[in-house]
């Protein structure tokens, strides 16, 4: 069954230098720094929904910037920054090669860094300098978009001078992690397939959605692009580097291999052509022509078949090791994740069709849905795979079983009430919105709704909390815990 | 094997229920768009323009599905499973030269977090 | 070619890609590249001119000292700098842009939105908005005075007691009756949206009284 030694035998690898775990390292302690700082921004945004933000009033701490530093911070600070260090792991150990270059990885590190912080400053300072007559003559004389604060893209605000040096950090990216993939012999692994892809659309994605509707059409064209931005951020950019680490980290905890190649081919080249067609469906209703808005429709649904081959995978690969589930926590991360996932897709299917759209357009169910796919999908696996790998690079055991329990439970509880509640909350108001009742019986409505989902993102920010003590504890506890 | 018919009656009946499950409300969903669709297209000239995406995507389809044809032909899905089985014996190879090296936690494989005795 | 780095990335990361923003990008482009686009000055209109004015009498020493006088180009250039403030505080994450020919929208906001309405350089990129935890904006010129914008923003509550909408004291120099260059700027975009309708200003379910009630 397994195949000839002379493919798979590489003798001459120096196992210490395939993997450089201080850069591993230092990319999560970089994601988890942005995961709290995001968290802190969603916790206050959340409180000022339910009046009660005692900071109301300061300006450097507004909800409205800090609402974008959220969601800037979870997807180029947390996310961006946990899968790279992830990729700096696997790749090597699947292609058998080091990267380009060690030096690169971590000027690529720095610069990256140094991208997310400016985006962040930019976010919360920036707004304060837009009046200021130097910004207004600049602005004049370069014609450059006047904006020193966000730019109107959602989940693309970064400021607009930070794109193009983001861009040429994408690019650093690809070519770094390329080097190995190309010279890997014979047939690829399907995780590298994702690898590969990910980093061209990934570059392709962030140029397209920055730099189209800024600079080059305006209006309800420009609304087309930020619409397909929005969905291949997420579909091509971190659903690829997604299930490409999945496909990486069960197969290898589980020791048997995934349950069929020949399926994960079919959902692979499925996400490549269904997945970027669907842009326009975030934008339904907008007078964007009505027929490319049913084609967007069409092609979700067809995606989410796609979906379904990837999750009998999965399951297929579990089958007959359902303990483990239970015993193993990263598994159990995966698959928990994995579970949300096909929640998030079956909901997708549902919500990207005009009858539900009429009702839950615009309104908490959308943010439900959103929470949904960063949190309970793409955190819980990174979780996971911080779970596994963080002995590897500190060399020791978790300090602390129990915490490691506490971070899941309280995670996987607290997306699931989070998640729950806000889509609940969206039906509500849709009825309410529809009925042409006073807006504020929308707002009082939702109340209860907001104060339910501050607790949950309590919950949640609690559990990240108790994986830094544990984290704290392991890196403290010496090689004490090791020798055991 | 003892268990060998009662694993295909099962497979039988997962795969039945899952092909209820999955084909029959996507069918119903299917032949509703396809109804909106047609009346769309009875509308008004303008209506006529809805046919435009569909066949983008059938033209695209139908190129994917002459090349997948193509590729099979060629051989290229004769050994499709391979790479599954490599990436296993390569995991464990790195994993014992790094115990060899002195690492540990990757000698054990099996943390506290990951398994339970 | 499935299983290849060629086929993966030719067709894959690059073919479907391009073949996803023709269908979703270029035809939309296509379609509207016979509109002109607006650029600031050419959107500037008679009503919100007026707006724009009523400013400059009710805060003359705060209008003074930000735009000068009332002309075409300064209202321009408050527009410009308005939508900036509206982009970067965040506004656009709680307001919508868009009102839909669904759910009895347009009894509430007015009228449908037609492309028309965004082909101009103040929906570059466009505000279509993603959320309404407040009111839609679009229409929303003119259903409110400026004086009552301006304490809104200084304290949403004092005006709209039920409002989870944060205070923006840092557009004001101390009091509501002192907006500065940044308040008068957001103020003065809020009451452009919508004034290019014949529908302007709109009122919900408004009754139009008869001559003889007079």
């Amino acid at each position: 069954m397994v195949a000839d030694e002379s493919q798979t035998a590489v003798p001459s690898i120096d196992t210490r230098r395939l993997v450089d775990r201080p850069l591993v390292l230092c990319y999560y302690f970089a994601a988890l720094a942005y995961l709290v700082i995001s968290m802190l921004g969603g916790i206050l945004m959340a409180l000022q929904l339910v009046r009660w933000n005692v900071l109301e009033g300061i300006e450097w701490l507004s909800p409205g910037r800090w609402r974008m530093v959220h969601t800037n911070a979870v997807a180029y600070g947390f996310l961006a920054n946990a899968f790279l260090g992830t990729l700096h792991w696997a790749i090597p150990r699947l292609s058998l090669r080091p990267v380009l270059s060690r030096s690169l990885s971590w000027f690529i590190f720095w610069a990256w860094q140094f991208i997310v912080v400016a985006t962040a400053a930019g976010l919360v300072l920036g707004p304060s300098l837009q009046a200021e007559p130097w910004v207004v003559k600049l602005a004049s004389r370069w014609h450059i978009p006047l904006s020193v604060g966000a730019q109107a893209l959602e989940w693309g605000e970064t400021p607009f001078w930070i794109d193009p040096l983001a861009l040429l950090g994408l690019a650093l990216v690809a070519v770094n992690f390329m080097a190995p993939i190309v010279r890997t012999p014979g047939p690829m692994y399907v995780s590298l397939w994702y690898f590969m892809a990910a980093f061209v659309w990934t570059f392709l994605t962030y140029a397209m959605g920055n730099f189209l509707p800024e600079y080059v059409v305006p209006g309800t064209s420009a609304g087309a692009i930020a619409g397909l931005f929005i969905h291949d951020l997420v579909g091509l950019f971190v659903t690829p580097l997604g299930w490409g680490l999945m496909y990486y980290f069960v197969p290898i905890m589980l020791k048997k291999p995934i349950w069929s190649h020949g399926l994960s081919l079919v959902g692979f080249w499925g996400l490549a052509f269904f997945y970027p067609l669907q842009g326009i469906h975030h934008f339904l209703y907008t007078p964007i022509p009505m027929f490319l808005q049913y084609g967007a429709v069409i092609s979700t649904i067809a995606v989410e078949l796609v979906v379904t081959t990837v999750i009998i995978n999965f399951a297929g690969t579990l089958w007959g090791r359902g303990r483990d589930f239970w015993d193993n926590l990263p598994i159990r991360w995966f698959y928990t994740g994995m579970v949300f996932y096909f929640l998030t897709c079956l909901q997708c299917a549902l919500q990207v069709t005009l009858t539900f759209q009429k009702l839950i357009h615009f309104s908490d169910w959308v943010v439900g849905h959103a929470h949904l796919v960063m949190f309970g999908v793409f955190s819980m696996w990174l979780f996971g795979v911080m779970t596994y790998l963080f002995p590897r690079l500190l060399d020791r055991q978790w300090a602390s079983r129990a915490l490691c329990e506490w971070h899941y439970w309280l995670s996987a509880g607290g997306i699931l009430v989070m998640s729950s509640d806000l889509i609940l909350a969206g039906i509500f108001q849709g009825y309410w919105w529809a009925a042409l009742l006073p807006w504020d019986v929308s707002v009082m409505g939702s109340r209860p709704f907001w104060i339910i989902r501050l607790v949950a993102g309590l919950c949640m920010a609690a559990g990240v909390v108790c994986f830094l003590i544990n984290i704290a504890w392991t890196a403290r506890a010496g090689s004490r815990a090791a020798d055991r | 094997m003892g268990g060998q018919i009662c694993t295909s009656r099962l497979t039988h009946w997962v795969t039945a229920v899952l092909a209820v499950a999955i084909l029959v409300p996507s069918m119903v969903g299917f032949a509703n768009k396809f109804l909106e669709f047609a009346v769309l297209v009875q509308q008004d000239n303008a209506g006529a323009f809805a046919i435009a995406p569909v066949l983008n995507y059938l033209l695209a389809s139908a190129g994917f599905l002459l090349l997948l044809g193509w590729a099979t032909r060629n051989g290229m899905f004769r050994d499709v499973e391979q790479p599954k089985w490599k990436m296993l014996e390569q995991e464990r190879l790195l994993d014992s030269q790094q115990s060899a090296a002195g690492w540990s936690v990757d000698a054990k494989q099996t943390s506290r977090t990951e398994r339970v005795e | 070619m499935f299983e290849s780095k060629g086929g993966v990335l030719l067709i894959g990361g690059l073919g479907f890609f391009l073949l996803a923003f023709l269908a979703n990008g270029v035809v939309p482009i296509l379609l509207y590249r016979h509109i002109p686009e607006k650029t600031a000055e050419e959107v500037v209109n008679r009503r919100i001119l007026y707006q724009f004015e009523e400013l400059s009498r009710r805060y003359p020493e705060s209008f003074e000292a930000a735009f000068g006088e009332v002309s075409v180009q300064t209202c321009a250039e408050a527009l410009r700098l308005g939508r900036q403030v509206y982009i970067s505080e965040g506004c656009w994450h709680c307001h919508s842009q868009y009102v839909r020919p669904v759910s009895n929208e347009s009894r509430r906001w007015g009228d449908v939105s037609r492309s028309e309405e965004y082909q101009n350089e103040l929906q570059r990129p466009v505000l279509f908005g993603t959320r309404r935890v407040g009111p839609d904006l679009s229409r929303e010129g003119s259903r409110h005075s400026n004086d009552w914008h301006a304490v809104h923003f200084f304290q949403p509550t004092l005006v709209s007691p039920d409002s989870p909408m944060p205070r923006y004291q840092w557009l004001f120099d101390g009091s509501p009756d002192r907006p500065n260059r940044r308040g008068l700027a957001l103020i003065t975009y809020i009451q452009w949206l919508g004034s290019w309708l014949d529908s302007y200003p709109y009122y919900e379910d408004l009754q139009e009284l008869e001559q003889e009630d007079f």
